[in-house]
């Protein structure tokens, strides 16, 4: 959890928004720091967490999230969090030849044109567990890689369109995805337009990207901060944007305004 | 133009909001529904996009008896049991049977938000012909739609674009708070007026113009400060006066090849030189090639 991100978007554990969708996108650069922040956010808070972790396993986010303080083995056996390992579960889907289509959460990798019905699912009956939690909220990381995996971008919004009916709407949760924009350009398109698609539906975006002018040690990217619609601090018609630089740390990250990072300073 | 496209009460009205990802139009689809409502009209909402609470307008009692929601936000999939409403139901049949539930025997005002909803699992042609046929069936008075247009193709937007009679395009205003609107009105006669406008939308949902942008390039130099003239303080003359001018007219200058000169320069003068040539006798000089001794 970066305090400095939280006094941004004005969000603290004690006080956490009702029904945001939160879309992190990443073009040229790595957002997945901002999917880390949230989930210990979110745990810290004492939210019923259902974490889609489709790029990395277990290990991998529970070793980054016991540096920012917060235990995943110990949330995981508190039954605060659900954690579906994709890269585990999919390949047992695959090599399992008995089980028919509609039994496990990513049984649409057997038949790629189906939709995420499964998938909603799962969220649904593991985000329904737990009352003794505080409001649910729905973590994927990252959503692009079903896109790769054979899953269409109408399929994508459908998912997202009944995650967010039931979590924000009728469980008041929250909802966060990150989409990564492919420099590939075939699959670019694809993710762009996921991107857009679920921009749309979001009420807060933050979209990484990599400086332009390439690699720089004291300045890690770019991040626009736009809040969508009634989500706006100050109630507007338009989008509000904010656009922060930024460096990440060992156990957290610092942002910015442009051009004045300690480094140039 | 915006305004007259919110007031206007021609029946067959079909209005398509086009927004995109930089700046929603959804506000104003609610000015719209806001609009027809102040009319006394009925309005039907197909909410896919949002819920319905997004998408409530401020109004009385009368007004809100005669708003009626279809929620196709909860299950319009069908993936959770006895769903409200589903996409699969767009069908002008279906959407007859849903208008006809109201008490209210008048011709209503149909808001769909959104089309990209329907077009994601409907064909275009499908969309289209729906459309139209709600449009002649006489039950819908007008049909107001928004569409994310950044979501589809170009040729999928342009056909049902051609089905329309008045396209609003939101896009954020260079500046300010404004958005600016590019309204694309086509009449029964089949003449197409276009007019870009900038607007805001006060919390009553009502539409207020702010000024017109005919080129929005000749907004931006109209704002400038007129600037100093860079010739007021100078220590020395730059400009003339009449006399000075006329003067300066009169002078001919030394490379113009006036008459006078040239007839000057053309008659022999006395003194002037001359080229005299006598043949050497070992001169080879060949009539009919007078440069033969060039090395060409």
């Amino acid at each position: 959890m970066f305090p400095e991100l939280n006094s941004i978007l004005s969000i603290s554990p004690e006080n956490i928004p009702q029904g945001q969708f939160v879309v992190l996108s990443d073009r040229s650069g790595d957002a997945s720091f901002l999917i880390h922040h949230f989930l210990s956010l979110y745990l810290r808070a004492g939210c019923k967490v259902c974490f889609l972790g489709l790029v990395q396993s277990f290990s991998h986010y529970s070793a980054i999230a016991q540096r920012l303080g917060i235990s995943l083995p110990q949330a995981r056996e508190r039954g605060q969090l659900v954690f579906l390992e994709g890269l585990k579960e999919s390949l047992g889907e695959l090599l399992l030849e008995d089980v028919g289509p509609g039994e496990g959460p990513l049984d649409f990798l057997r038949c790629p044109q189906s939709d995420l019905r499964s998938l909603f699912a799962f969220v649904r009956r593991s985000v329904s567990k737990g009352v003794e939690w505080g409001p649910p909220v729905l973590l994927v990381d990252d959503v692009s890689v079903l896109l790769s995996l054979g899953v269409t971008v109408g399929a994508l919004q459908d998912f997202s369109h009944y995650c967010k009916a039931a979590l924000c709407r009728e469980l008041k949760g929250n909802m966060v995805m990150l989409v990564r924009v492919e420099e590939d350009e075939e699959e670019e398109q694809s993710s762009e337009l996921l991107l857009k698609a679920l921009s749309h539906q979001c009420s807060l975006a933050l979209h990484v990207q990599g400086l332009s002018t390439g690699y720089c040690k004291d300045i890690h990217g770019q991040v626009e901060v736009c809040w969508r619609g009634g989500a706006a601090p100050t109630a507007g018609f338009q989008q509000q944007k904010k656009l922060f630089q930024y460096k990440v740390h060992d156990k957290g990250a610092t942002f910015f305004a442009r051009g004045t990072s300690s480094a140039i300073l | 133009m915006l305004l007259d496209v919110i007031q206007c009460v021609e029946s067959g009205r079909f209005v398509i909001i086009q927004d995109s990802v930089q700046c929603c139009g959804r506000q104003l689809l609610q000015s719209f529904m806001c609009a027809a409502l102040k009319r006394e009209e009925v309005v039907h909402v197909l909410a896919f996009d949002v819920a319905e609470e997004d998408l409530r307008v401020p109004s009385d009692s009368g007004c809100a008896q005669r708003l009626c929601f279809h929620d196709g936000y909860t299950d319009p999939l069908g993936w959770n049991d006895s769903p409200p409403l589903t996409v699969l139901q767009f069908s002008p049949g279906e959407i007859h049977a849903l208008l006809s539930r109201s008490e209210h025997p008048k011709p209503v005002t149909l808001v769909i938000d959104s089309l990209s909803w329907v077009l994601r699992h409907h064909p275009p042609a499908v969309v289209c012909q729906c459309l139209q046929e709600l449009r002649r069936g006489g039950a819908v008075r007008s049909i107001v739609a928004l569409l994310h247009s950044d979501l589809h193709q170009q040729g999928i937007v342009g056909s049902l674009c051609h089905l329309a009679t008045a396209i609003v395009t939101v896009a954020p205003a260079l500046r300010g708070h404004h958005t600016v609107a590019k309204t694309t009105r086509r009449t029964r006669s089949g003449r197409v007026t276009q007019e870009e406008e900038c607007f805001i939308i006060k919390e009553d949902l009502t539409v207020t113009v702010q000024k017109q942008t005919h080129h929005p390039g000749q907004r931006d130099t109209e704002q400038e400060e007129p600037q100093a003239d860079p010739a007021a303080h100078l220590t020395f003359n730059l400009r003339l006066s009449e006399a000075e001018k006329e003067a300066k007219d009169k002078l001919s200058l030394p490379f113009v090849f006036s008459q006078e000169k040239k007839s000057a320069l053309l008659q022999p003068r006395p003194g002037a030189g001359q080229i005299i040539y006598e043949p050497d006798a070992n001169d080879d000089f060949d009539q009919e090639d007078p440069d033969d001794d060039l090395d060409v």
